[in-house]
C-alpha cells in the first residue's frame, strides 16, 4: 500500500511530494498500526482556506477504499504529523536525499 | 509625516511632466520629491504615544524560536534596542521598520491596523523550515534548508509581502482561495516590491519586480521567487521546476493544489501592476502604488472579488483620485487589458 503526503502553498507556492510504499518496508506492521489509527474522518474538509503563505497538506493512503485527507500546516500535528515526518524521512533515505 | 503642501503625487506627475512650456518645474519636482524622501528617512522614529495621541506608534519586538515550533519564543530585541549579532533578527528588525515606513509615509497608515499596531516577529522557527508567514498577529520566519533555500529573513520584499497579508486582513480581508486568494496573494507582493523599491528609492525602471530575490542557494538555477515584470521567468531549475506563473488570464490554473493556485494566478494581477506602474514611470509607489491602497481600503470590495470586479475597483479608484480622463485612469484600463481582465460593470 502506498502512502502519499503532499505538500503545497507556502511562500514560494511550490508543490512537493513523498511517498513510501510501506508494503516494502522492513516494519510493514507498524506504519500500518500508524495509519488506521489515523482519524481519517475528522479531518477539516477539502474547502477550507488555510493562513496565507501556511503550507497545505494532503495524505493519501491507496488502500481500499482510498483514503485521503487535508490538512492545513497548523493542524498537522499528533500523529498526521508523526505520519508526515515518517513518510519524508523514509522517502528521502530511499532516494539517497536529504530534500 | 511630510511638511510640503505640495502633495506627493502630484509632484510625482509634474516631475514626469513632458510639455515645451515647461523648463524647471519638472526638475523642481523631482527635488522636491527627493527632499521629502530625505525629511521622511531622517525623521526621528515617531515616540511611543499615550492613548490619547492619534501619533504614529512604530513598536517592533523580535523574538527567537531557538528551532522549535513554540511561539513566540524568547524575547530578543525591543524597539529602538541596538542589533544583536543575529542575522536574522537584524534582518527582520530593518524589513519591518521598512514596511512601516512605506504604509506610514506614503499612505498614511500606522502599522497593519491603521492604529499603531506592534510588529511583532519570531526567526529561527522549526528546523529546515522553508517558510515564512503571518499568523493573523505576529511574523514567523524559518532558516530554510540549506540547500534550496536560505533563510527568510534575507529578502524584505518577503517581509513586506507577509505584513501586507495583515493590513489585506484588518481591510479588504480577500478570501484566501481561487481568484480572491490570488488577489489577495498579489496585493501582498505589489505592496512587498514596493517596500523594497521604496527602501531602496527605486523608479519603475531600476527595480527587479522580483518577489523572494536573495532566498535560493547558489545550487539552485534562479533569481527569485516569482516576477512581476514577466510572469514564469523567476527561475527554471532541474529540481524545482520552471516557474509556473501565468502572466494572462487566458493562462489562469485551475488547480485544488495551493489553495486554488493562489500562489500561481497572482501572477496575473502582478503584472497588471506592473503594467500600470511602467506605464506611469517614476517611482511605483506614489500612482500605482497609491491607486492599488485605495482600492484594498476603500470599501468597496467583497471578500471573494474576482479579478474582474478587483479590476473595476482600481479604475474607480484611480478615477475617484485623479479624474476619468487622467493617465492614470487609462493606464490603470490599460493594465488590465494587457492580462486580459475586462473590468466588471
Amino acid at each position: 500500500m502506498k502512502v502519499t503526503v503532499s505538500r503545497s502553498g507556502g511562500f514560494a507556492g511550490l508543490t512537493r511530494s513523498w511517498s513510501v510504499d510501506v508494503d516494502a518496508e522492513p516494519d510493514t506492521e507498524s506504519w500500518l498500526v500508524l495509519i488506521d489509527r489515523l482519524p481519517w474522518s475528522q479531518a477539516p474538509g477539502a474547502r477550507q482556506p488555510t493562513q496565507p503563505d501556511r503550507f497545505v497538506w494532503v495524505i493519501t493512503a491507496d488502500s481500499r477504499p482510498t483514503r485521503k485527507a487535508r490538512l492545513p500546516e497548523q493542524q498537522l500535528t499528533g500523529p498526521w504529523r508523526e505520519l508526515v515526518d515518517r513518510v519524508r524521512t523514509t522517502s528521502e533515505a530511499e532516494a539517497g536525499t536529504t530534500r | 509625516m511630510s511638511r510640503f503642501i505640495v502633495p506627493p503625487y502630484l509632484l510625482a506627475h509634474l516631475a514626469e511632466a513632458d510639455s515645451p512650456r515647461l523648463h524647471r518645474a519638472p526638475q523642481a519636482a523631482r527635488n522636491g520629491l527627493l527632499a521629502i524622501e530625505a525629511v521622511d528617512r531622517n525623521a526621528t522614529p515617531p515616540v511611543v504615544q499615550s492613548a490619547l495621541g492619534g501619533e504614529a506608534v512604530l513598536e517592533r519586538t523580535i523574538f527567537d524560536a531557538r528551532g522549535t515550533e513554540d511561539l513566540p519564543g524568547v524575547r530578543v530585541r525591543g524597539e529602538g534596542e541596538p542589533a544583536t549579532d543575529d542575522v536574522a533578527a537584524t534582518e527582520a528588525y530593518d524589513a519591518l521598520g521598512a514596511t512601516y515606513a512605506l504604509f506610514r509615509e506614503v499612505y498614511g497608515r500606522s502599522s497593519i491596523d491603521g492604529a499603531g499596531l506592534p510588529l511583532d516577529a519570531t526567526v529561527h522557527y522549526g528546523q529546515d523550515y522553508d517558510n515564512a508567514f503571518w499568523n493573523g498577529e505576529r511574523m514567523v520566519f524559518g532558516d530554510g534548508d540549506g540547500e534550496v533555500f536560505e533563510r527568510f529573513t534575507a529578502s524584505v520584499s518577503v517581509i513586506g509581502h507577509e505584513l501586507t497579508h495583515g493590513v489585506t486582513q484588518y481591510t479588504a480581508n480577500l478570501t484566501y482561495q481561487g481568484q480572491s486568494g490570488a488577489l489577495n496573494e498579489s496585493v501582498s507582493d505589489v505592496f512587498g516590491a514596493l517596500v523594497e523599491q521604496h527602501l531602496f528609492s527605486q523608479t519603475v525602471d531600476q527595480a527587479t519586480w522580483l518577489i523572494g530575490e536573495g532566498l535560493f542557494t547558489p545550487e539552485v538555477q534562479g533569481r527569485a521567487l516569482r516576477s512581476m515584470k514577466a510572469p514564469g521567468t523567476a527561475y527554471d531549475d532541474d529540481v524545482l521546476g520552471t516557474d509556473p506563473q501565468p502572466g494572462h488570464f487566458d493562462d489562469y490554473v485551475e488547480t485544488t493544489d495551493d489553495n486554488g493556485g493562489v500562489h500561481l494566478n497572482s501572477g496575473i494581477p502582478n503584472r497588471a501592476f506592473y503594467l500600470v506602474a511602467e506605464a506611469l514611470g517614476g517611482q511605483a509607489w506614489l500612482r500605482a502604488g497609491q491607486i492599488w491602497y485605495d482600492t484594498l481600503t476603500g470599501g468597496t470590495l467583497a471578500p471573494d472579488a474576482t479579478f474582474a470586479q478587483f479590476a473595476a475597483a482600481t479604475v474607480e479608484a484611480a478615477t475617484a483620485r485623479y479624474g476619468a480622463d487622467s493617465d492614470e485612469a487609462r493606464a490603470t484600463s490599460a493594465g488590465w487589458q494587457g492580462v486580459g481582465v475586462t473590468p466588471a460593470a
